[in-house]
């Protein structure tokens, strides 16, 4: 340990000079707002070939359109025998059920390969690790059959059931090792109480872990709004159909195409993933603001 | 700390007798497994199934149309001795895995880092920051790239008054794969989002303490910050090579499924993808499948064993 | 020990599964007359005109036709994981590439028991139904004949003071063109025509002009390494000379509409078919038309011909074979239906409803309709179906090696012997 004098030199050497601080901060905000202008160009793009002329979406030089109509976001909500509205509680349906699903399924699956020790648990991980490395291409027509043995075809059971059975194994892992960040201590002390795991997983893990479970809610609602592989292959009706499914209809390489309204329609379908984002990134923050963890 | 049973006098009624398998299961090992419980539904009710049949179809020869022949290993022989396109597909996405994911990490830490200090504007940042991901799939990404990255596209737009000519990056095969590893590092959201939970879950009291003492940020960083994220990073890092091996949209929508030009962009799934539906060789496409199962298997289980050296658990 | 379920979950959870399975339930059909399934490839416009046909059809049949369209892309894989699952719908668009592979694995149904009876094909086009036969079965029934051509972007053309090509004109007329194209230089270096080096339809109709043929009835190459030589090295002429585009460019097109050469402004001509010129004119602002592809010499003909756009076949599984060949029937035969579908397939096979039709047409589908109609001397005999791995040479090979000359990685005596010995292996390989 340092005496006092030494300690003072260390600590005005470290402290930046005002004016350095100042300078940094500008930097920094120059270098992000940069890169925001490098994130929210395609955005503008997209916004701006959905008010503009057809034939002026891929000839134009600037992104200012020449004339500006709404028409491509009503054609586009129409266009298809089923409203985009339709398409959207499809896909508000599928989304928060599976956020629901596997916020609850795999933090429980998370607590047990984290928290509690059992014969095969190592082997159990691996396993469920290994369920993440497969492609999905190969599984798609075994478990086609197999959802159609069930009688599950054309409806949303494929699409939902499987996330509460935490048949997602990247949230798995991912709370595996938030929960292992999380200090011992705290169950030791509940066991001592005479806490069950239960209420230990219910009264201490899960509440001091909002950020992970925030971030899971997160991925999952985003994720499965912007699949579309899954909706293709198990529903069949276009009234069941996504968003998501519902703006690949609209251009198709051997015919017409209408890309003002694929370009409106996406623009409008982005507005439920980034609101569920800012809604939920709040919890990211206020998570854990207590510092109540001691080490 | 051994694992015991939870309940208080468990250590009273096993000092008195013996306890049989079962009852030691249901003290030891059963919490576990009923926390497992839906995952274990899961994983044999809807996952194992179509793993061995995945895994069986890979030893066969299936069209989709009729059922599968088994032909042996016929698949795999084919696979490394005379299937130029498997190599290639192999080449680059190993060269996609090894440029993109540092670089996307390092991004996704660099700006996470940032956005932790608390500055003006923080919410919107990082909403913006996370926006391309949000774009995921979409069409409108690859007329995007396309605009950006064509002859007379943005990039050689901004060059141009350097003296610079730029070739066409997007559809010259010595280049394309770059805008792809780009598009992958454009996209860094979900490992900034995962970095950022991470760093708010380091107490602050920590950083507190340390400036006290007198440490420089840097050494915060290199002190605190970085052991105590270690399993954050672990994860980012297991997850984000997975996801590069793994990776298929991106190449899917820009070159339109073809890998072009020249099979320079014939991502390993995209392979996979055009044998099974495209050449309708299912059978095949499996063989390929459990080869990249094989290769990123081990990948992590050298990454898992390898962790204990540098991955600081508090457990 | 027990885990208590937090009853508010358990209850979330299940409504949730419950309304899910709800949601998926389809409604009873209360209608006399079959229910069939449809499914097609195409984008709104083609989906639009196809339920206005399936509205009538259930007007006056009843029962009910549930339809399902994708994007080409998405169609195939869809398909094919329904026919694996054993789910297939009654009634399925099919392509001329895809016709043999699905007929050979008894995936889709031979239709000839009903004609005569309920499918009426006394009139048809006799090359159009051929077109849908596999080993002498009919397999397909045409919706619409289209043909390969060249689209010309007239508005170029003009501003180039170049004259456009006509059903006349010949390689050597390109070679000019591009030349002109070159000193005119308008629209910041506009090439005279795309790189159609790794264009299967144009190699094939080359080709055939020279008596050659893609591939043989019994599935072999139908040309020799020296063809393929000749053909590379007349592109690479082309591309050296700054008649058509450069492979970088070429590159670009990765298949939808707006990568094209003739979207982008890089090329004023285009090979491509003829039922799609309506598509690239909705995305362009100058006047597009349309004329046959080159002539390897002047009056040498016979390198089209009218190409079935593609089918309606009948799932092998369908439990309502006869009510799918009737609606099929319906489909192509009633001129009120034709009407509603005009040439957006192609141009109708059966006589009656093309004339029908034929007033209705706007603009650019009349060029289609007039173009097809009058191929005189360009037209050749029907090909014989191609083999199974048509495909993939077309996707795997031809593409890549095409590229690779293009990009100096081959030169064009290599690719070829490249490409005909690749060739002949996938061939036999697949046979």
């Amino acid at each position: 340990m340092t005496t006092d004098a030494p300690r003072l030199e260390v600590v005005t050497a470290h402290t930046p000079s005002p004016l350095r601080r100042r300078l940094t901060t500008i930097l920094i905000h120059v270098l992000l707002i940069g890169a925001s202008i490098a994130m929210l160009y395609p955005l503008l793009w997209m916004l701006s070939a959905s008010v503009r002329p057809e034939n002026e979406i891929f000839n134009a030089t600037s992104l200012w359109p020449s004339e500006w109509s709404l028409d491509a976001y009503r054609r586009g909500w129409n266009g298809l025998r089923v409203s985009f509205g339709t398409f959207f509680s499809n896909s508000f349906l599928i989304s928060i059920l599976s956020v629901l699903g596997n916020v609850m399924a795999c933090s429980l699956a998370a607590y047990a390969f984290a928290r509690l020790r059992f014969r095969g648990r190592n082997f159990w991980f691996a396993l469920m690790l290994m369920t993440l490395m497969l492609p999905y291409q190969v599984t798609l027509i075994p478990q086609y059959v197999l959802f159609r043995q069930l009688g599950w075809i054309d409806t949303i059971l494929p699409l939902v059931v499987p996330k509460f059975l935490a048949a997602d194994a990247f949230f798995i892992f991912l709370m595996v090792q938030f929960f292992r960040g999380l200090p011992r201590e705290l169950d030791e002390a509940a066991q001592m109480d005479g806490c069950s795991p239960w209420r230990i997983y219910w009264k201490i893990i899960l509440p001091l872990s909002t950020p992970v479970l925030a971030t899971a809610a997160i991925f999952t609602f985003i994720w499965t709004w912007d699949d579309f592989f899954g909706p293709l292959i198990y529903l069949n009706e276009m009234r069941q159909y996504t968003v998501m499914l519902g703006l690949r209809t609209f251009t198709d390489s051997t015919g017409e195409s209408d890309y003002g309204a694929l370009f409106a329609m996406s623009v409008l379908s982005l507005i439920p993933i980034f609101v569920f984002f800012l809604f939920f990134q709040r919890l990211l923050i206020e998570g854990i603001a207590t510092t109540g963890m001691k080490r | 700390m051994t694992a015991r049973s939870f309940a208080p006098d468990a250590p009273a009624r096993e000092r008195a007798h013996s306890p049989s398998m079962l009852q030691r299961f249901w003290q030891n090992d059963a919490p576990g497994y009923l926390f497992l419980l839906p995952w274990f539904i899961g994983f044999f009710g809807l996952t194992i199934g179509p793993i061995i049949s995945s895994l069986y179809l890979s030893f066969t020869d299936f069209d989709l149309l009729t059922s599968p022949d088994w032909v042996g290993a016929d698949n795999y022989v084919r696979m490394f001795t005379n299937d130029p396109k498997f190599a290639a597909s192999m080449r680059v996405t190993l060269f996609f895995v090894v440029f993109s994911v540092p670089l996307k990490l390092a991004f996704a830490l660099g700006v996470a880092m940032l956005l932790n200090r608390g500055i003006k504007g923080l919410p919107l940042y990082r909403a913006l920051f996370y926006l391309p991901s949000l774009l995921g799939a979409s069409v409108a990404i690859a007329i995007l790239w396309r605009q950006i990255f064509a002859a007379d596209g943005l990039v050689n737009q901004l060059l141009e008054p350097f003296g610079i000519i730029g070739p066409s990056w997007i559809s010259n095969p010595r280049y394309s794969l770059w805008t792809l590893i780009i598009l992958s590092i454009w996209q860094f959201g979900s490992p900034m989002i995962i970095f950022l939970a991470g760093l708010r879950q380091i107490p602050t009291d920590m950083y507190e303490a340390a400036s006290l003492d007198g440490a420089s940020r840097w050494r915060q960083f290199i002190k605190i910050t970085l052991p105590l994220l270690t399993p954050v990073v672990f994860f980012n890092a297991i997850i984000q090579t997975i996801d590069a091996f793994k990776s298929f949209t991106p190449a899917f929508i820009i070159s339109g499924g073809t890998g072009n030009p020249i099979n320079s962009t014939l991502f390993y799934t995209l392979y996979l993808y055009q044998e099974a539906f495209g050449f309708f060789r299912m059978g095949y496409a499996s063989a390929l499948a459990w080869v990249l199962l094989a290769l990123v298997a081990a990948f992590t289980a050298f990454s898992f064993l390898t962790s204990k050296y540098w991955v600081h658990y508090d457990d | 020990m027990t885990i208590r379920i937090d009853r508010r979950s358990f209850l979330l959870g299940s409504t949730a599964l419950l309304a899910g399975a709800a949601a998926g339930i389809r409604p009873g059909f209360a209608q006399e007359g079959a229910n069939l399934r449809l499914i097609f490839w195409g984008g709104q416009a083609r989906a639009d005109r196809t339920y206005g046909v399936t509205d009538l059809f259930t007007e006056a049949h009843g029962g009910e036709i549930q339809g399902e369209f994708l994007a080409w892309n998405d169609y195939w894989p869809k398909l094919a994981t329904q026919t694996a699952g054993g789910n297939a719908p009654d009634i399925l668009q099919m392509d001329y590439r895809y016709i043999v592979e699905y007929a050979n694995r008894n995936a889709i149904a031979p239709l000839d028991e009903f004609v005569g009876t309920t499918l009426k094909l006394d009139n048809f086009d006799a090359d159009q139904l051929e077109g849908g036969k596999v080993g002498g079965k009919l397999y397909g029934i045409s919706l619409g004949a289209n043909s390969v051509c060249t689209l010309i972007n007239t508005t170029a053309f003009e501003e180039a003071g170049v004259t456009p090509p006509t059903n006349a004109w010949t390689y050597d007329d390109l070679m000019a063109m591009g030349e002109a194209f070159k000193s005119a230089n308008i629209r910041g270096g506009m090439k005279a025509i795309m790189d159609a080096s790794y264009t299967e339809p144009a190699l094939d109709n080359w080709l055939r002009q020279r008596g050659k043929a893609l591939y043989t009835p019994e599935g072999q190459l139908g040309f020799a390494e020296e063809d393929m030589v000749e053909w590379f090295t007349l592109w690479q002429n082309l591309r050296e000379a700054g008649v058509c585009v450069a492979a970088e460019e070429q590159a670009l097109d990765t298949g939808p509409l707006e990568t094209t050469m003739l979207v982008q402004q890089k090329a004023a001509l285009m090979p491509s078919n003829s039922n799609q010129l309506v598509g690239y004119q909705a995305l362009m602002e100058d006047k597009l038309d349309m004329c046959g592809q080159p002539r390897i010499a002047a009056g040498q003909g016979g390198g089209h011909y009218r190409k079935p756009s593609m089918f309606f076949s009948v799932g092998a599984n369908s439990q309502n074979k006869e009510a799918a060949a009737e609606f099929i029937d319906f489909f192509i035969n009633d001129v009120e239906a034709g009407k509603i579908l005009g040439v957006e397939r192609g141009i109708p096979a059966a006589p009656a409803v093309r004339d029908a039709v034929a007033p209705t047409l706007d603009e650019a589908n009349q060029i289609a309709l007039n173009f097809v109609s009058n191929l005189g001397d360009l037209l050749g005999p029907l090909p014989p179906s191609p083999p199974a791995a048509a495909g993939e040479i077309d996707i795997s090979l031809l593409r890549t090696v095409g590229q690779e000359v293009g990009f100096g990685a081959r030169s064009p005596e290599d690719g070829a012997q490249y490409f005909v010995s690749e060739a002949t292996a996938i061939l036999s390989r697949a046979g």
